[in-house]
């Protein structure tokens, strides 16, 4: 049970680190401007009346004129006051004067790394840093400070390159050198713990943890770090009350302070005990932080906990929150974090109907790339998610086709077409899936509900799951049993037995269990299971019995996509009195059973056309619900049914980018 | 047809021909659809299936038993292995791992019978070839049809390939046809030869050979047209004004007189690269945040049907210069609120003018950083809004220096009365002329419907944007501009429409725009008293087919790493041994100049073995040689108009079925040379039999003397050992 948690750890420190380091007093005393001579107009950065003086420098009429060193000053200057582009512009000019000066070099790579999130072009100025200032100063140990501290920072700077680029093992080689060289600092435990957790060392990781926390350095962020490992090791209650004293440490260093992220992490762990609202309160808190809005770890973990509880517009609007949040960062485009973003927005426009859009969000996700390196999960982790997910969508698709009316023999065809490609699309996306769980994902190791490394969906994962031969899935979950003793992750497990015996055995067999899910899911925090499970239940009912009516209203008030996007009917009472022939027949060919007795059923009627005689007016109303009261029209009998299905089976949340 | 009397080199050519096209087919589907079992693991099988397959079609193995056998060695360890599973089971011993082995081995057992079934279908069934040959012209069908409506960015695994090696994506389209038309034809040939029949059906032999013969001749005509010509033609017709046209219907066009935009149809919205924008400085004040317009030209005047292009005398602010010239403006001191900026571009497609942020006073060259890669670059010094919209709602119209000629200019209105109509109906109760244009974007907004398909009928010479505005309010950008434009000057609001890019800066990395053919755009403009031409968009709020794509940041990243300081600076030793970083390396190719001296190089040596062939008899030869070369020069020819000696025919045989009187006194001097050296061999008896040489072709008609000169069997037939 590992580590979303730790997703988030590094974020805060590196900032605050490099960013200290880039403005570390020490450089800007090194460069800043001298003064020539007595009475000299002094040009003030910091002077917010001194408009003079920034014009100065951002200008670059004189920048021909400029020394190498004048340019740096400039850029070190213009970094802060949050001009980075033209920061940028200097550097490289500055380089173009000076190819040779080490601290060009160091100061675009902490530029790259931090401002712009760039890590190979990072990892390419650091090395060339670093071999410049050897090929000056000679090779280490150096016996002057000033020269200590600068090595320093670019060791600093290639571990953390390395490990936003996933090299974990190369992270810890410059660690290592760190500390053979003879260097301090406090982000070192912190970082050194992490490292190890990527590699899978967890106890050396809590070692180490525990050794920085009681030598007191970065305090906040050590502990933070071995919260997380502690949590990992199966010590959720000792992480939870290391979590409190790091997030009491974050808020007593006032606007410094990161508290976003342990709260996020604790929030996780919450989670993972099943304890909903404290995680939920937890997520919200960090997203209300800077720290917890700037990464997309607190509005996913919230999101994803939505669509859980079946509340969609929450989770779109948390990723929302996101986006904004993302937006004051003009340098960074939000690359690092697009899949994840995409596979969460398509998952709530799944379960809302939106399923086109959703199957681009899907594809998005797959083919879009997300940095690990600072995140406790990994490539696999997604790739699996999304390939689940966009299998899914597909198969929503067809089954909206196969309920939409064409209204020409052209669609007709093309409905046909998508369909047999969807099918066969579905069907070799989801047996990947299988193969990378089995495979890459260590034999499934994200059946662990909340599985904190884990990005499946766990209401819907018994849909991969029953793929896999019965026997094999029969043993997977004994195994996991054993292991896993949350009486609420029972009935996910419940549910995925269920799943695996109805597609071996049928529709014998599993309906006891499924009945208990729909029972025992806990309500409001359960709710998708519970749709999962009722939507299961169907498929062995006869569409004509009174049970299958009662779970088809139940899902249909609650998430009516799903009743479409699984390919079941709503039983209605259709009026046919009044409705043009064969308008009824085309309902049935919709996403609708008439049924012709039947209490408490909803009920579609032709209304008269004010507007057109031609116009075909269709009301949908139900007894005691007049919140899903539809009135749709149109001249055409086919265009007026799919219009009644649009309305009825898709939900209108916000849709980020294209909002 | 059972395979009889082939040779057994034709028959492994055949089948390491399908073997080496199965383990192409495999890889190319791996990098479209990741398979999941390693796909060396299945080539592995394919070929296992090709071979057994084409061994099994020389026994006498019968159909029905072949595909017992097929069947049950393809699904016996798969079903095996779950059959060990299930027993395992029963003593709680299942395992995952394998299940994951029984599913890697059901792919691989898969591929093989695949390729097993279609092998055996091959060699046994008559029209195998022909059906396989259609498969996969229509597996080339489907590749290629993603490529309709120009949208030359698909299918993506072809344009991943362009943009690597650094080619047009057209070029790329053209080139990987033809190498599978070649391959095919290849394949075609191969395989007919393969399964051709014995010697003794004359008739056939012959048809078939000429047919092949003229087949293969077209076919080699057919792909140097393909490449050669066909390539020229659809660069003529997909030229940059009809590419540009379909972008989002925003064209490139510079003529005074001229619309670029099209209003029918804007299929096309490609992802397609056309340009890196690289910021030089912070723009913070960037009023329209975070979208930024850059222009490229304005429509000012109307022709009685549409915005055209006025021409500098009225649009001073727009450069019309071309990309890779210099351009010197003089800044407008009359305008205030402004910033200056500086942006390189670095163009990934062909432009026919240059663009830049609103408004530049100097463009000049840049050092082209990979002319493999960039078409162009050049460095703009704009003079860049800095205003703040909400402020310009008080501001005033027009610039007071305008003569009024320019003044009616910029105001010459739509005859047809509906849109002042309209315009008054839709700003009642607001005075002021900014307001009015932000209460007619605001509206449009709300009630139109993008979509790039509007499919209006509008017959010659009729208002397009009329269906649009005054009927079911479906357009696109081309239109919404074009409608706010004629009602705000309707309002004796000075607009005109803006063409150029409109991109989003939340996408953009370290100040560096990635500008996709998508992002092509046109927008209304109004010009605010003191401020200048200011872009009054309209947004609306509901979409019909316009998919929004995120830019490819991957693409992106390394276009920037082109810009960054070169490898003296920042050598690519740096990061060799690093991990995680995937340089990608760089694929040669050749230039132009290489290509056409390897061409020519062919050519020459193409044209020196057939001359060889046909002529060689003429050197100075020893007698023996000279009848050698003298029975190869009338087989060659022969042979290049389809008339070949069959497999087990002898010389004799062939030169009597033939009938060619020419070459029955040559072979029959031949065999007896072979016989007995030297001993019939006199010169005189030489010079009458040779005088016959070159006849053979004398009575064709000349187009089949032509065909036969630049066919390319005896040629390949020589360098594939002779046989003569």
């Amino acid at each position: 049970m590992v580590a979303r948690r730790l997703r988030h750890a590094l974020l805060a420190f590196g900032l605050l680190l490099s960013s200290a380091a880039l403005l570390s007093p020490s450089a800007l005393a090194q460069d800043a401007p001298a003064i020539d001579a007595p009475g000299e107009a002094i040009v003030d950065p910091l002077d917010p009346f001194d408009f003079f003086g920034t014009e100065e420098i951002v200008s670059s009429a004189d920048d021909d004129t400029k020394s190498a060193d004048d340019l740096i000053r400039d850029g070190i200057l213009l970094l802060q006051l949050d001009r980075p582009l033209d920061a940028r512009t200097k550097l490289l000019k500055a380089l173009k004067k000076d190819p040779e000066n080490y601290r060009t070099y160091n100061l675009l790579a902490a530029y790259y790394l931090i401002h712009v999130g760039h890590y190979r072009l990072a990892l390419k100025y650091i090395k060339r840093a670093e071999e410049l200032f050897e090929k000056s100063y000679g090779k280490p140990p150096y016996a002057n400070r000033e020269l200590r501290k600068e090595h320093s920072d670019m060791l600093y700077y290639l571990s953390q390159v390395r490990l936003n680029l996933d090299n974990y093992q190369g992270a810890l080689d410059v660690l290592d050198r760190f500390t053979s060289l003879g260097y301090t600092a406090d982000w070192y435990p912190g970082s050194r713990a992490w490292i190890l957790m990527k590699l899978g060392n967890i106890q050396e990781a809590i070692r180490v943890a525990r050794v920085g926390v009681l030598i007191g350095d970065d305090g906040a962020r050590t502990l933070n770090m071995l919260g997380i490992l502690l949590s990992m090791n199966d010590q959720p209650q000792e992480a939870l009350e290391v979590f409190r004293q790091a997030i009491a440490f974050e808020l007593s260093l006032g606007n410094e302070g990161q508290p976003g992220t342990p709260l996020n992490n604790s929030g996780e762990v919450y989670e993972e005990l099943f304890e909903d609202e404290k995680a939920e309160s937890s997520f919200l808190r960090a997203t209300s932080y800077k720290d917890g809005c700037e990464h997309i770890l607190p509005s996913l973990n919230l999101s994803l906990m939505y669509v859980d509880q079946l509340r969609f517009h929450d989770a779109a609007a948390a990723m929302d929150g996101f986006d904004r949040c993302m937006a004051q960062y003009p340098l960074k485009n939000n690359e690092e974090h697009v899949a994840l973003e995409s596979l969460a927005r398509g998952r709530i426009d799944l379960h809302t109907g939106r399923v086109d859009r959703a199957i681009k969000r899907f594809e998005a996700a797959l083919e879009g790339t997300q940095w690990f390196g600072k995140i406790g999960t990994n490539q696999n982790d997604l790739v699996v998610a999304g390939l689940i997910s966009l299998s899914q969508a597909l198969t929503a698709r067809n089954n909206i086709l196969r309920t939409t009316v064409p209204l020409s023999w052209g669609e007709w065809y093309r409905a046909k077409e998508e369909i047999a490609s969807n099918s066969l699309r579905a069907w070799w996306l989801m047996r990947r899936a299988r193969q990378m769980l089995i495979g890459e994902l260590n034999k499934i190791e994200d059946l662990t509900v909340r599985n904190t490394d884990s990005l499946v969906e766990y209401p819907t994962l018994g849909d991969a799951l029953s793929g896999l031969s019965n026997a094999a899935l029969e043993a997977r979950l004994a195994q996991q049993l054993k292991v896993d003793h949350r009486p609420v992750a029972q009935t996910y497990y419940k549910a995925y037995a269920a799943q695996g015996q109805l597609g071996w055995f049928g529709n014998s067999g599993p309906n006891s269990d499924l009945d208990d899910v729909i029972d025992t899911a806990r309500p409001r925090l359960d709710e998708l299971l519970k749709t999962h499970a009722m939507l299961l239940r169907m498929e062995s009912l006869s569409q004509s019995g009174e049970r299958y009516r009662e779970l088809a209203y139940r899902v249909f008030y609650t998430v009516p996509a799903e009743l479409r996007n699984r390919g079941f009917k709503l039983p209605v009472t259709i009026e046919a009195a009044g409705m043009p022939s064969g308008l009824a027949s085309l309902l049935a060919d919709g996403p609708f059973l008439p049924v012709k007795q039947g209490s408490g059923l909803c009920v579609i009627r032709s209304l008269p056309s004010s507007e057109s005689p031609a116009e075909i007016k269709l009301s949908f109303s139900c007894p005691g619900n007049p919140s899903k009261d539809r009135i749709v029209g149109d001249v055409e009998a086919g265009a007026v049914v799919n219009k009644l299905s649009d309305a009825l089976f898709r939900e209108e949340v916000p849709n980020g980018s294209d909002s | 047809m059972k395979p009889t009397a082939q040779s057994s080199w034709l028959f492994w050519s055949v089948v390491a021909f399908r073997c080496v096209g199965a383990t192409v087919a495999l890889t190319l589907l791996n990098a479209l659809l990741p398979l999941g079992t390693p796909v060396l693991a299945l080539a592995w099988f394919a070929v296992l299936g090709i071979v057994c397959a084409s061994l099994a079609s020389r026994s006498r193995l019968t159909s029905f038993g072949f595909c017992i056998a097929l069947a049950v060695a393809t699904s016996a360890p798969s079903l095996l292995l779950h059959l060990t599973n299930s027993t395992l089971s029963l003593a709680g011993l299942a395992s995952l791992s394998v299940e994951g082995l029984s599913m890697h081995l059901a792919s691989c057992g898969a591929v093989a019978a695949l390729g097993a079934l279609l092998t055996w279908l091959f060699w046994r069934a008559r029209r195998a070839v022909t059906a396989e040959a259609l498969a996969l012209l229509a597996v080339a069908i489907a590749l290629f049809s993603g490529h309709r409506d120009f949208n030359l960015d698909r299918p993506k695994i072809l344009n991943t390939m362009a943009w690597r090696l650094g080619i047009d994506q057209l070029s790329m389209l053209v080139s990987v046809g033809a190498v599978l038309l070649v391959a095919t034809v290849l394949y075609l040939c191969l395989a007919s030869m393969a399964t051709r029949p014995r010697a003794d059906e004359v008739a056939v032999t012959r048809s078939s050979g000429k047919r092949q013969a003229l087949l293969g001749t077209l076919a080699v005509a057919f792909v140097a047209l393909l490449v050669f010509g066909i390539e020229k033609l659809l660069y003529t017709h997909y030229s940059i004004e009809q590419r540009g046209r379909v972008a989002n219907g925003v064209g490139m066009r510079s003529e005074n007189g001229v619309s670029p935009l099209t209003f029918q149809s804007a299929l096309g919205s490609s992802s397609q690269p056309a340009a890196l924008v690289r910021l030089e400085g912070d723009y913070n004040n960037n009023p329209f945040s975070p979208m930024m317009y850059l222009r490229e030209t304005a429509l000012s005047s109307f022709n009685g049907k549409e915005m055209v292009f006025a021409g500098k005398a009225f649009d001073t602010d727009i450069p019309v210069t071309k990309p890779r010239d210099n351009f010197t403006g003089k800044e407008d001191e009359g305008l205030s609120n402004r910033v200056p900026l500086v942006q390189s571009v670095y163009l990934l497609a062909d432009h026919e003018n240059a663009f830049a942020l609103d408004y530049p006073v100097s463009i000049v060259q840049l050092k082209n950083p990979k002319p493999t890669r960039f078409k162009g670059s050049y460095r703009a010094y704009s003079v860049g809004p800095a205003y703040n919209l909400a402020e310009l709602s008080k501001e005033q119209v027009g610039d007071p220096r305008w003569s009024p000629e320019v003044r009616a200019h910029f105001l010459e209105q739509h005859p047809d009365q509906r849109y002042r109509e309209t315009a008054e109906r839709l700003t009642q109760g607001i005075f002021n002329p900014v307001e009015k244009a932000q209460a007619l974007a605001r509206s449009l907004s709300e009630t139109s419907i993008y979509t790039l398909t509007p499919r209006h009928e509008v017959k010659p010479g009729e208002d397009p944007v009329a269906p649009f505005l005054f009927g079911d309010h479906r357009g696109y950008c081309v239109h919404f501009a074009h409608a706010m434009v004629y009602l705000l000057r309707s309002l004796g609001i000075p607009a005109r429409v803006g063409t150029g890019y409109l991109t989003d800066l939340s996408q953009a990395k370290d100040g560096h725009i990635l500008l996709r053919m998508s992002d092509r755009h046109a927008w209304s403009e109004v010009y605010v008293t003191g401020i200048g031409w200011v872009p009054f968009d309209v947004q609306p709020e509901q979409v019909e087919n316009h998919a929004e794509t995120q830019v490819d940041a991957k693409m992106l990243e390394e276009l920037m790493g082109i810009l960054q300081p070169g490898e003296e600076l920042l050598p690519h030793e740096l990061t060799k041994d690093e991990k995680g970083v995937e340089e990608d390396s760089e694929i040669w190719l050749p230039d132009r100049r290489a290509v056409l001296a390897a061409g020519a190089l062919l050519l020459l040596s193409f044209v020196l073995l057939k001359l060889a062939l046909r002529h060689g008899w003429r050197l100075p030869l020893s007698p023996r040689a000279k009848l050698r070369w003298a029975y190869i020069s009338i087989s060659s020819a022969l042979c290049d108009i389809g008339v070949n000696r069959s497999e087990g025919e002898t010389r004799l045989e062939f030169a009597s079925r033939v009938r060619a009187a020419y070459l029955e006194p040559l072979a029959r001097l031949s065999v007896a040379e072979a016989y007995a050296p030297g001993s019939t061999l006199s010169s005189d008896r030489l010079r009458n039999v040779v005088a016959t040489v070159g006849s053979p072709l004398g009575g064709l008609p000349v187009w089949r003397r032509c065909l036969a000169a630049i066919n390319p069997a005896s040629v390949i037939k020589l360098l594939s050992g002779g046989g003569w």
